[in-house]
């Protein structure tokens, strides 16, 4: 999992909870440190982005390059500052999850486990 | 403005007033599209043992308010490449997040004509690739 948020305290308490539920979670604490995580295609099964850092919506960078990664990971939004534009671009681009912050943890928790889980068995579905 | 390609295909439309319903049916009906109706959950449900929807367009309300979101999860999670439309009060932050969350594709406003709503969801679905029942 790759957790990417400018504030540190905020992906270092996600980090510290996704790695209690058995994630192995790497952190980037803006968008070019995770433009350039990305560019090495590693493999992940989450993202979960902040949406403002450098400047306003940047995220959306970061969700559009983990959805070009040959393996698809789920990309989750969080965000304090969602309106309707970048909720509408978070549409359009079909990302999977859009949380507002303070983010409600077991209700991530429990979205993120649900995709996980869908994806697996659509995978499974696929190869049989 | 770019005419919307005929489609194929089958469409489940669940809403709970009559005349928005009709109007949609008629609309999907005349873009080449079959289409079945439900004006309540428990049809809507087993619509879904019945059929395989290539479209799928719910009210955010269908018998109370919201009862048409976690609607559009469960169509999504039974076809995961359908098209999920939901037609809600108003296009705002709550129901884009909602949209996202619950899989949709495109989220409509209650003020829309059901030509406006078909239209606008031809242009943007994909054609069906799989064979036409």
């Amino acid at each position: 999992m790759l957790i990417v948020d400018d504030e540190t305290n905020v992906a270092r308490t996600l980090s510290m909870v996704f790695e209690r539920e058995g994630f192995q979670v790497q952190t980037a604490y803006s968008c070019a440190e995770a433009l350039k995580i990305l560019d090495n295609k590693p493999a992940l099964d989450v993202i979960i982005t902040d949406l403002n850092m450098e400047r306003e919506d940047i995220g959306l960078e970061v969700a559009r390059a983990a959805q070009q990664l040959s393996k698809r990971p789920i990309v989750v939004i969080c965000t304090g500052y969602a309106n309707t534009s970048n909720a509408q671009e978070a549409l359009d681009m079909q990302v999977d999850y859009l949380a507002t912050k303070p983010a409600d943890l077991p209700e991530l928790l429990t979205a993120l486990n649900r995709l996980l889980a869908l994806r697996t068995a659509r995978e499974r579905g696929a190869t049989q | 403005m770019t005419q919307p390609a005929r489609k194929t295909g089958t469409a489940l439309i669940v809403h709970g007033d009559l005349g928005v319903m009709t109007g949609l049916q008629d609309a999907l009906s005349n873009s080449g599209l079959s289409v079945i109706t439900a004006r309540d959950l428990p049809t809507a449900l087993l619509a879904v043992t019945q059929h395989y929807f290539d479209l799928v367009l719910v009210s955010s309300r269908v018998n109370e308010e919201g009862d048409g979101w976690p609607l559009a999860g469960v169509m999504h999670m039974v076809f995961p490449n359908s098209y999920i439309a939901v037609i809600a009060p108003d296009k705002n932050v709550v129901s884009l997040q909602a949209a996202v969350n619950y899989g949709a594709n495109q989220v409509f406003e209650f003020t829309s004509s059901p030509l406006e709503i078909v239209g606008a969801i031809l242009r943007r679905m994909p054609a069906v690739s799989r064979p036409v029942q």
